[in-house]
Formats: structure tokens, sequence, C-alpha cells
């Protein structure tokens, strides 16, 4: 019979005990249908009131539980331990982020780019008796980008984000275009410029990590390629603009 | 001694949290939230089915309107609503889901592009409105938005400790940065508990694992009675081994219930409204489908979805296949979903109006934690998102009129004198050597609470309930805890909160015991009837140096005088 035995390498971090991290193994009993979060929290009751982690839902909907297993971003309520047996399984923080403990990550930066982009719907006038009128069509446009729950794992797995920390980030850029293609929204040109440039739509070198690896199937890599495309109209439109207002004076 | 100071404190940064937030800060007043996980990780976000109103979107034979919205929920109260409340929160629960449609949720549509809205159990008319089936999250994240928008100061990852009372009036909190480990006075003018549930003290709930019912302990803790706690909803369709919600909506779209005889065993229990009766009604069918073994080995009853089309369920469903897919295993476009009864809601907590002024001057309430009281014994479904809206707002709004006319700022002998005293206790905890594991216990009172004090109840299991909490209160005495700091201590924190727990337990237990009638969730073999003579009315519970002490207060009647309750 195959072992139930679960065996977790955790990646540990202690500040205040260590200035470098530690790995320190565990070993949980398993049941049909467990999954990693669980685990971890068997581990943090029974064995190390140490452990840091963060959970919530385990439902995989909140976000809290992003890290990072087998070299994979993932949410540990979501990863099923029966995948893992058989082997020590490595877990760690998700990268790319400054680690607060264990497997907590520091996540202002993260925050700070979502704050950037004035993640609010800056809506078009409407009296409050009556709603807006949104096409199905246009709502399924927005509604992939609406399901993102903001667990950073896009961010980990994302090369312009390692090399810049500045760059905002497949999440905050999907978000950006969920509030463009929004026809509630009166934004347009405002977007595109606070998205434009190498620390927005341009730093993305479109691999595709974030859609592979997102827990809630947002193509963020689809946003920005769309988004490039609305500014290169953009700039094309007003370059055509400017040649004609030349042409124009030149013919007076 | 470091002391933060704010006109406003909400505790809890959920739906109801965010949304007196944002009303509070509209009213351009000084507020702050505070809460143990980053906003967006709420409770709130896990909520899936919708929201409703009465829009009369949908296409029904006549135009539905808030009085048969009110009506509906009255009677799914099993006519324990303040029915006042009840008509507050349906008529301007209309404008106030349009103002979140405003703020930008995204509601799936009519053809006509209008908001969509979907039948739901107990309801008369399609007056959910929803956004597929993950309405929290989308409401969650634009409340969040709303709050960023105005720069509301928040404590992310802060847990409130104690509140601080003074000459009968709430002055603050005791606070602790969970992180850095130290315990850190606030003073408020006004302070607001949204904190939600606490299904965590029962073993089969659909919550997240941090609803452990920290604001009612609060507010219980500092004196304020606790109201009609032995009313606990159980959702009928929890995914059969995580018990993760399966939202209504499945049933809302046509979903059956199916036993393991293959029956459709709901026409026994509600022969109109079959799967649609209410969640009371049908977690109680489906329990005793499974008690008298016509369920599926394990416990469970199937929800059979096939029916409905790979297309439906990918457009309205996509959150519930999601869930079923990645917990059980389970596609529902090829196969039924195993789901049993789990603890979803308390319909308890601490007595409000409609305004959120609870009984202690200056402490507010509003969403999961506070007791309107808009759901009496039974809430229905939809109607917990609208409660944290208006009542939220509601809230909100009156706080910000008590901080006006507040003058005074803190008294900072008063508050280093309780941080003092609140220190020297936490010594005493922290330097225990005991033995007992603090898991053991809270799993051993979880068991206890679904098995004993779950959808049917009976005397002599709530006294067996209330001898075992009585043990295990004293059993927690010989918790050690070996951390000697306090950061990043979960240790403590479970401690603590289990201590909270243990309270809330026995004063669910002392209400069930009491309350010797069958009313909504509360269903006791022994007397399975309502008995409006004796029962019709509130349950008050206070903490006393002597345990629970009950006591009772009068159902606000208006239009609607009780009936039998038939669906």
């Amino acid at each position: 019979m195959r072992s139930t035995l679960l065996t977790l390498s955790i990646k540990r971090f202690h500040k205040e005990k260590d200035s470098s991290p530690w790995i320190e193994t565990f070993q949980v009993e398993t049941r049909k249908g467990m999954n990693l979060l669980e685990a971890l929290l068997r581990i943090q009751d029974e064995q190390d009131g140490t452990l840091a982690f963060r959970y919530s839902c385990r439902g995989a909907v909140c976000g809290s539980c992003a890290m990072r297993v087998n070299g994979q971003d993932v949410l540990a309520c979501r990863t099923h331990v029966e995948d893992l047996l058989g082997k020590p399984t490595l877990v760690g923080p998700l990268p790319l982020f400054p680690v607060t403990r264990d497997l907590i990550v520091d996540m202002s930066t993260f925050f700070n780019h979502y704050r950037k982009i004035e993640p609010f719907l800056h809506g078009k006038p409407i009296s409050s008796q009556t709603e807006y009128s949104i096409k199905e069509g246009e709502r399924k446009e927005i509604d992939p980008y609406i399901q993102c729950i903001l667990c950073g794992i896009c961010f980990g797995s994302c090369p312009a984000f390692e090399k810049d920390s500045q760059f905002l980030g497949p999440a905050m850029l999907a978000k950006a275009y969920r509030f463009l293609a929004d026809p509630r929204d009166m934004r347009n040109d405002e977007i595109l410029k606070a998205i434009d440039g190498q620390r927005g739509v341009w730093g993305c070198k479109t691999v595709f990590n974030c859609v592979k690896v997102c827990p809630k199937e947002v193509p963020p890599t689809h946003a920005i390629v769309k988004m490039r495309g609305k500014i290169l109209k953009h700039r094309f439109v007003s370059l055509f603009a400017q040649i004609l207002s030349l042409l124009r004076r030149s013919s007076l | 001694m470091e002391l933060l100071s704010h006109d406003i404190l909400i505790i809890g940064g959920g739906l109801a949290g965010l949304r007196a937030a944002i009303e509070a800060k509209k009213a351009s007043w000084d507020v702050a939230i505070l809460s143990k996980v980053h906003p967006l990780r709420s409770h709130s976000v896990a909520a899936q089915g919708g929201i409703n109103a009465a829009l009369g979107n949908a296409p029904a034979p006549i135009k539905d309107s808030w009085e048969n919205h009110a009506f509906d929920t009255i009677k799914g109260s099993d006519y324990l609503a303040d029915q006042d409340a009840v008509e507050v929160m349906c008529r301007e629960g209309i404008e106030k889901v349009i103002e979140m449609e405003h703020w930008g949720t995204l509601f799936s549509r009519t053809e006509e592009g209008k908001i969509a809205q979907r039948p739901f159990g107990g309801a008369g008319f399609p007056r959910t409105c929803y956004a597929a089936d993950r309405t929290g999250h989308n409401l969650l994240h634009v409340l969040y938005e709303q709050a960023t928008g105005l720069q509301i100061c928040v404590y992310e990852e802060w847990v409130a400790l104690s509140l601080i009372v003074e000459d009968g009036r709430c002055a603050g909190v005791l606070a602790l940065n969970f992180f850095q480990g130290k315990i850190i006075p606030i003073h408020a003018k006004v302070l607001l508990l949204a904190t939600g549930g606490h299904g965590r003290i029962y073993l089969r709930s659909t919550n997240a694992v941090i609803n452990t019912g920290s604001g009612c302990f609060l507010a219980y803790q500092a004196g304020v009675p606790l109201e009609d706690m032995e009313f606990v909803q159980f959702h009928p369709t929890s995914l059969y081994g995580t018990n993760i919600l399966i939202t209504e909506a499945a049933r809302g779209e046509g979903g059956y219930l199916i036993n393991a005889e293959g029956e459709r065993f709901m026409e026994r229990y509600a022969p109109h409204l079959m799967e649609l009766g209410p969640r009371d009604i049908v977690a109680r069918g489906i329990q005793t489908e499974i008690d008298e073994d016509r369920g599926f080995e394990g416990g469970y009853v199937h929800l059979d979805l096939r029916h409905l089309g790979r297309e439906k369920i990918l457009d309205r469903l996509p959150g519930t296949r999601q869930i079923a897919m990645d917990f059980a295993g389970v596609d529902p476009i090829l196969e039924p979903i195993p789901i049993q009864p789990a603890q979803h809601y308390s319909m308890g907590g601490i007595p409000t109006n409609v305004d959120g002024e609870t009984p202690l001057p200056r402490l507010y309430a509003a969403g999961e934690c506070a007791c309107v009281s808009v759901h009496g014994a039974n809430r229905l479904g939809g109607n917990s998102l609208l409660e944290t809206v208006v009542f939220g707002a509601r809230a909100g709004k009156k706080a910000a009129q008590k901080a006006k006319a507040e003058k005074d700022g803190p008294d900072l002998t008063l508050f280093q004198e309780r941080l003092r005293a609140f220190q020297s206790e936490l010594e005493k905890i922290l330097g225990r050597k005991g033995e007992e594991p603090c898991f053991q216990l809270r799993d051993e009172m979880k068991s206890l609470m679904t098995y004993q004090v779950g959808t049917f109840r009976k005397e002599s299991d709530l006294r067996i309930a209330k001898g075992k909490i009585k043990e295990l209160k004293k059993r927690l005495l010989n918790v050690g805890i070996k951390q000697k700091g306090l950061a990043f201590n979960y240790e403590f924190i479970q401690y603590w909160e289990l201590g909270g727990m243990l309270h809330l337990a026995e004063v669910i237990v002392e209400g069930a015991l009491a309350r010797k009638e069958s009313r909504g969730s509360h269903f006791r073999v022994d007397y399975p009837h309502r008995d409006d003579e004796h029962w019709l009315r509130h349950t008050l519970a206070f903490k006393t140096p002597e345990g629970v002490k009950l006591d009772y207060k009068e159902v606000t009647i208006t239009s609607y005088p009780p009936k039998e309750r038939t669906y």
C-alpha cells in the first residue's frame, strides 16, 4: 500500500533568530482528500506553533495562502496532498517578495502597485435610482479579469517583475484593463497613460507565465496585448491628426 | 505608551465593515478599519449566490415589490424577525444594490442589459441579483476598491483583544499588532464591530478558518448581551469532505436533490417549493434522509446539475464547478455533487437597532456579528449580503453623527491602567506550563457542537453539551503556551479565540436548552412545534460571574401577523 505519510521540507525564516533562512522537515499523516493548507494547519497545531503562514477561506477564493511548492506557485488550499506523497515536498514563500516570516511575505509593493492604477470605478453620471445598462457581451469581455483574487501568484512567476519591482505586474495590468473595458467607467486616456511605459504594458515579456499559473484562470497577458493595441492605435490616430493639421497649415 | 486615536474605529474589513467605513469617511470623519486579515481575505469573499432586492427585473406575471420581499423574509424567519427592521432592509435594499452596481459590481445581466435576478429559497419572486456564482467576491472587491479610493486607513493583521469600557460607554480597544507582537490601545469616539460569524465552533461549517466570533465575544465580555444565539443556520448543501459551500443558486438554477434510492426527496418536506424551500427545511430534509439510511455511505446525498447542461453550468455556476472539481474531484457537468448540511450562518449576535446602535453607548455593530434582527429564526439566502450593505451604511452614518457629538479626547490614564491590567493578566497566561493541547480542546468542542447542537436537538443532548463545555472551559486553564512573545504567536491566538468560542458555544446551548419549541433553524425533537404563546420572543444572554443569564424581549410585529409556515 502506498504510504500516506506526507513529508514537507519547509523553508523557514525568523529574522530575530537567524538572519538566513533554514529548511525544516515535518511529517504529517494524511487522509483522503486532504489539501496542503490542512497539512500546514495540522503542523501548526500539533508540532510547531511557531510556523507562520496566512490562511482564511480554505476554498481558493480569498487569496491568502499563495506559496511556492516544488518550484510551482500555488494556493496551498487548492493543492492536493495525494499529489505530493512519496517524496519530500519543498514548501517556501511566494518568491520575489520580501519574506516577513516563514511562508508570509510582505505584499506592500503589490498593493502599492494596485493603488497606482486607481482601481475603482470612475462612473459616468447616472441617477441613483437606475442601473447602468450593460450588454451581456460587454460583461463577458470584463468577466475573466474580475475573477482575480489578488493572491500575488502571477507576480511571483513574472520575469518583468523579477527584473524591476516597479513593474506594475500582471494582476494590476489585468485590473487596469477591467476598468478600461468597463462601459460604465469614464476613463480612457487616463488608464492608458498610467500603464503606458516600460513599467506598464511595455515591460511585459509576453511569456504567458501569469496566464499559466493563475489559480482563477485570469489571462493578464491577453489584457496587456489588448492595451498595447489600444495605445498604438491611439498614437497612430494622434500622429495622423498632427500630419493632417500640418498639411492643412502648409496648404493655407 | 503608544496610543492611537480615531473618531471611528471599525473592527472587521468584510462587507459590513467596509460599507460602514465608506459611509463614515464620506461624512469626513477620521475612520480606520482594524482587521485580523487583509480586508480582501474576509469571509464575505466566499458568498456565492447573490443579493436580494425587489428590482423586478426578471420576467414574472406581476411586478415584485419590497413589501413582497419583506413578507418572504418574515415568513422565512418563522416570524421571529423584527418586522420594522425587515421593512427598512427590503425598502432601502433596492437603492443599496443599485449603488453597488454604480460602484462597479459586475452583476450578470438580463437580455435588456439590466441586473439579472434568479430564484432563491423561500422567495416568491426571482429576486436574487447575482454575479454568476461569485457575488460576494465581486461585492467585496468593489467595496475595497471604494475604500482604497477614499484612502481609508487599515490596520491589517491586527487582532482586537478587549474593549475598553468606562462610565458605561465604550472608549476604545486593546489591539495586538500581530507581526510586531505589541499590544496597542486605540481610542475611538465610536467603535463599530463588524467581525462576521462564529461558524468555526462547529466541526462541519462552510465558514472560513478565521470565523471565530471574536466580535460577539468582545461585546459579550464587555457586558453586552447576545441575542438569539441558539438560531444557527445549517446550509443544506456543503461539499462532502471539506464542507465548502455549494451555493443555493445551484438549486435556484434548477438543480435536484437526490437520495441514494434515486428519489427527489424534497417532495416529502416542501411539496410546492421542492429544492427551493427555505434553508432550515431543506437542511432538515437532507439530514432526515441521511439519518434514515437513504443517504450515501459516509452521510451525504447528491446535488444533481447534469440536466442543466454544460452551457448553463459554465455561464451561471462556474465557481461551483471549480469548487467541485478542485475539492471533490467531481465535474458537475458529468456527475452529481456529494453534499451534506453544515453550519453556515449565525442569525443571532450583538443586539442592535436599525442604526447599528448596541445597548452599550458608543458601541455599534453591523453584519453577521449583529442581530438587528432581520433574519429571526432562519435567514433566507441572499439576505445576508443585503444586510451588510444596508445596515453597514446605516451604522456608518449614525456612527459619524455620534462622533460629531463627542468632544472629549482619550483619557490617557484610563488607557494606561487598562493596558497594564491586561498585560499582567497576559503574563500569567504566557507563563503557564500546562500540558493540555489547545487544538484537542477545540476539536472536541467542534464535534460536540455538530453532533449535539446541530440540525436536530433534544434535551438530553443539550445537557451533555452543557456539561462538556463546562469541562472544556476548565481544561482550557491547563493549556500551556510555549512561546513567550506575542509576535506571530499562533498558540496564544488559538488559545485566546478558543476561550471566546467556548463562551459563545455555551450561550448557544443555554438558549437552545431553554427554548422549548421548534422555530426556524432551532428544531427540538422533543418539542417539534412552534409555540408563539410562550416563545414568540427574542432571547438575550448576559455574561455573569455565575454563568449565562437568560432574559427575553418582545418581537416587533408591524403588518405581518404570525401564521403557520408551509412551503
